[in-house]
């Protein structure tokens, strides 16, 4: 196979694992590069996705297993990719293969390695709500399930001391301490970067609280503490004092004038949160403090109707930047203007903060190395000439998902049909790659 | 690795029983000696059949695959059962060595004894007990198994495309090469659709030489699945044309909601009441909005969500649209005053965020409600500190919401697919197969999917050019499902129950024999008419009545 019949996915999301699977075949390879040891993207964090509350694992695990068991897809976890040079047709990338210590073929996830582990540290995939090992896998129900060793924190890695309790308690031979970095020289004709977003750093708006009441939420926060297979196995309840909250706030559009964008899904999830809390608590009181409802597209005024009125009070604010949240001796007090201009206060004893969807810090290292333009906001630039077109500024090199923009999973998969296709259609009129007209095609001699 | 030995000599199947250990994660629990000895001990009770049982390390392993392999070669198994871990692991693993012997790989079933046993029973001796039950159940189960053969299709690689406007037009030129003929076929008598403004690729349509346009007609018939459609035209003049492709794009627009079908909006006809998109194509046009006398308006009022409350849903591009006129009218005519009046602002990136700045700096004025009702020229409007305010405008300008085209019903009910609650196509999945339908091979591009933007019509429709272009590679083959229902002629009274429930289309009546009938190529094997059919006519491949029935009696014994 030439480099013009392979093809480099960065980033395994649900953009990224689509792509993949629609192009690879007899006649493509696929390399798909992902930073973290497992494949899956923010969508396996959700229990469940608006507007359908259909199970998000139930969705994404048998696209998680496609990808694996495809033999035209090469998938490289915990790796980055450090240079791409050359043009379209013709990339040469270099992928770090970071050492994982375990091996993928001989595990077979058991998990007895961990239960022996000496070290404790935060689990930053379980935002932080609750600890792992230094050997370990972010979450139960990982793919592939197979563990990886933090070699900053592991004792034998650090130099600590000579530990070999996972080592020893391996009945399959899998770890290897010796385990080191590889470094992998891809040829391939197309790129599609698929590295999705982060959320706004709540900490950056001291008024909300967030960081200082414990009480205050992050969305992912409250998203893995509503999951099953999340810190708490599902049960939502209130970090240091572990009650269960009798009334919540949701304060819509946090981080949306500091970004200068409305992120198009915020409502939704939020409205999603108020299912998640009245399913698990149905006697909770949950308020959403909203200025404008975006709801867009068929799909979503109906989700927006059922917790309207039954589920949730809709308290309008004039100013979403005048919100206020305080501690008080019983819980947190949120301050906000109402429809008048008038203060009205609401006291509660937990607050979620419907954060902005940003770009992921990486965002711009990424497009530094694919030699591509970001647009103003700092996610990745497409469609230049306004056709729709997933291309970006660097021909050959496309983009799918929230890399590109905020967008739910619907738009996120029809970006990814999008890439794979303008990819397909690259590589079978490569040999004419001479010309390139606006539209993103090639022209044909 | 350790053997038990073999049943009987003089038979006629030997069934493979091959235990894997898991390492401890399976022998650690179970007794798989036991196991392997108690199966053995019934052994008479399978008549002309020979058990070879066996256990191994690491079933999944390179040298797993291979002895198993080896196995069945050497003992000329004509059946195997793997007791190891979930299907989801490794049954494609499995079914992949039984691809390199002879064995058909749908005369092999996985047995999941580490998931559902192992791992979950607390009890050794429950565990071993609950295993063997499986197994033997699998045993009963995989002798009523058949050979299945996958019989991959010739495919057409073209593509029709219905509708000829933002995302007709898209979906042709970014499927059009020398490989690939695209037919776009256009009801009116010019492309555009219902944009209002002249889209930029209708000249590279018009020029691309693999595009074949066909104006003023309709799809009138269509038959076939992917790969392989014969697809009648009739044209306005009458005449018709039969073409064949492999994918079908429907992309033909929609419509705008009534605006008096809101109990909330009354008017006559001769009130300055014009709904958005006749606006935008006027200013478009004339570079004006005039009044019907011919005199400019002093006073506009835009009024976004009329309709949103009856259809049910935000049609989501209104307020930007709605936005951008407003600061349209007041760039052209700076002496006209211009409201916007809406509920919520619903403005989602950064281009909404510049659309509201742009118009917030062109001086119009934007008035939020809770409500808003018009008589005539009158807005009644409830505003947020609770107060109402009734103002009259010279021209008024609803925000109607974006609807189904008209052709959608009679669309949907010749290609067999399904609308939504909202009178839309239905997608296949809304989240992972949003452009796809139950019909495989028909696509859906633009707001003949919802309302959306022309940028996501444009999305949407490339990404149906993504499928044609991955899925129907000039060429290749495609392989269709095998474990498909088929219909045993004798039994089946053509009383026609598996044609309602049938979501794929997959099966037609035989008026002439009285039965049904089902195209195994569009078949998707998923049981619905199976459980309907009152007379046991219908069997799905793989999963039969006496397959299911003898495991289970096998595992209640």
């Amino acid at each position: 196979m030439t480099q013009a019949e392979s093809i480099l996915v960065i980033g395994a999301g649900i953009a990224g694992m689509k792509a993949s699977l629609m192009l690879a075949g007899p006649a493509r390879k696929v390399y798909l590069v992902e930073r973290l040891p497992i494949i899956g993207g923010k969508t396996i964090k959700n229990e469940e996705s608006f507007p359908n509350m259909e199970c998000s694992t139930c969705m994404v695990a048998p696209i998680q297993q496609a990808v694996l068991q495809n033999p035209h897809i090469e998938t490289l976890t915990y790796s980055a990719v450090e240079s791409i040079e050359g043009s379209a047709g013709d990339f040469s990338v270099s992928v770090r293969i970071k050492a994982r210590y375990v091996s993928l073929e001989a595990c077979i996830g058991c998990g007895m390695c961990f239960e022996v582990c000496p070290v404790t540290l935060p689990n930053e995939w379980e935002e932080s709500l609750i600890e792992k090992k230094a050997i370990y896998v972010p979450c139960s129900g990982s793919l592939p399930n197979v563990p990886v060793i933090d070699s900053e924190r592991c004792l034998k890695l650090n130099g600590t001391e000579e530990c070999n309790l996972c080592v020893e308690s391996c009945a399959f031979e899998a770890i290897n301490l010796e385990d080191e970095d590889r470094l992998l020289e891809l040829k391939v004709g197309a790129l599609i970067l698929a590295t999705g977003s982060e959320t706004f750093d709540l900490s950056a708006l001291p008024g909300l609280g967030y960081g200082a009441l414990p009480g205050v939420y992050s969305p992912m926060e409250f998203e893995r503490l509503f999951a099953s297979n999340g810190p708490t196995m599902g049960e939502i309840t209130l970090r240091g004092s572990g009650a269960v909250p009798d009334r919540v706030a949701i304060v819509h559009c946090a981080g949306r004038e500091e970004q200068g964008y409305c992120s198009g899904i915020c409502c939704m999830y939020s409205f999603k949160f108020v299912r998640f809390l009245k399913h698990k608590l149905p006697d909770v009181q949950v308020f959403n403090i909203h200025s404008d409802v975006c709801v867009p597209g068929k799909n979503y005024e109906d989700f927006f109707r059922s917790v309207n009125g039954g589920d949730t009070e809709m308290l309008f604010t004039s100013s979403i930047a005048d919100v206020h949240v305080s501690g008080t001796d019983s819980g947190l007090r949120v301050a906000y203007p109402d429809g008048g201009g008038v203060t009205a206060d609401l006291e509660v004893d937990m607050v979620i903060l419907a954060a902005a969807i940003i770009p992921a810090p990486l965002t711009a290292r990424l497009a530094e190395l694919a030699g591509v333009e970001l647009d103003d906001s700092g996610f990745i630039r497409t469609s230049l000439d306004g056709s729709g077109s997933m291309e970006t500024s660097r021909a050959g090199i496309f983009t799918a998902g929230t890399v590109e923009g905020p967008k739910d999973i619907q738009s996120t998969v029809i970006q990814a049909e999008s890439a794979a296709g303008q990819v397909a259609f690259l590589m079978s009129s490569m040999a004419d790659l001479t010309e390139r007209d606006p539209s993103g095609k090639s022209v044909k001699s | 690795m350790s053997e038990t030995g073999t049943g009987k000599t003089e038979m006629t199947a030997r069934v493979g029983v091959y235990l894997c250990e898991c390492g401890p994660n399976i022998a650690g629990k179970i007794d798989l000696d036991k196991v392997m000895a108690d199966i053995l001990s019934e052994s008479d009770r399978y008549r002309n059949v020979e058990l070879v049982i066996r256990r191994y390390g690491f079933l999944c392993s390179g040298p797993g695959k291979q002895y198993l392999e080896d196995e069945i070669k050497e003992n000329g198994l004509t059946h195997l059962v793997v007791a190891a871990c979930s299907p989801r692991d490794h049954d494609s693993t499995f079914m992949g060595v039984c691809a390199r012997t002879d064995l058909n790989p749908y005369l092999y079933r996985i047995v999941n004894i580490r998931e559902q046993c192992s791992w979950v029973i607390t009890d050794p001796e429950e565990a071993t007990e609950r295993a063997a039950t499986y197994i033997r159940g699998s045993i009963s189960r995989v002798l009523r198994q058949s050979s299945l053969f996958e019989k991959p299709l010739e495919i057409n690689p073209d593509a029709v495309v219905i509708g000829g406007g933002a995302a007709g037009m898209e979906a042709a030129l970014a499927l059009s090469s020398d490989l690939r003929r695209v037919f776009l076929v256009e009801k009116s008598a010019s492309l555009g659709g219902g944009c209002g403004i002249t889209m930029p690729q209708e000249k590279a349509v018009i020029e691309d030489p693999n595009v074949d346009i066909y104006l003023e007609t309709q799809m009138s018939s269509v038959i076939g699945f992917l790969g392989n459609f014969e697809i009648g035209l009739k044209s306005a003049d009458g005449k018709d044309e039969e073409i064949t492709a492999g994918a079908i794009i429907l992309a033909i627009g929609s419509d705008y909601s009534d605006p008096q079908e809101s109990g909330r909006i009354s008017f006559s006809e001769s009130d300055e009441v014009h709904i958005l998109a006749e606006a935008e194509r006027t200013l478009e046009a004339a570079g004006d909005l005039k009044l019907r006398d011919g005199t400019m308006p002093e006073t506009i009022a835009v009024v976004h969500c009329v309709g949103r409350e009856e259809q049910g849903y935000c049609s989501g591009v209104c307020c930007s649209s709605s936005l951008k006129l407003a600061a349209a009218i007041r760039r052209l005519s700076p002496e006209t005053a211009v409201t916007s009046v809406y509920r919520d602002l619903c403005l989602p990136g950064a281009d909404g965020e510049n659309v509201l700045r742009m118009a917030r700096e062109s001086g119009v004025e934007l008035i939020r409600t809770k409500g808003t009702s018009l008589s005539g020229m009158e807005l009644d409007l409830e505003k947020m500190d609770g107060t109402s305010e009734k103002r009259s405008f010279d021209m008024i300008i609803p925000a109607a919401a974006i609807v189904p085209a008209a052709d959608t019903v009679s669309l949907a009910e010749m290609l067999r697919i399904p609308l939504d609650e909202h009178g839309f196509f239905k997608e296949a999945h809304r989240m992972t197969d949003p452009a796809g339908t139950t019909t495989e091979g028909v696509f859906i591009a633009g707001t003949a999917h919802g309302p959306m933007s022309v940028m996501s019509s444009m999305r949407f429709a490339r990404a149906c050019a993504g499928q044609v272009l991955t899925r129907l590679v000039p060429g290749e083959r495609i392989v269709p499902e095998v474990k498909v229902t088929e219909i045993l002629e004798a039994y089946c009274t053509g009383c026609g129950n598996c044609l309602d429930v049938c979501v794929y289309g997959a099966i037609y009546a035989d008026t002439d024999r009285g039965i049904s009938v089902v195209n195994e190529a569009v078949c998707r094997g998923c049981g619905n008419c199976f459980a309907s059919c009152p007379s046991g006519a219908l069997r799905t491949r793989h999963f039969t009545n006496e397959q299911i029935f003898r495991e289970v009696d096998e595992a209640l014994r």
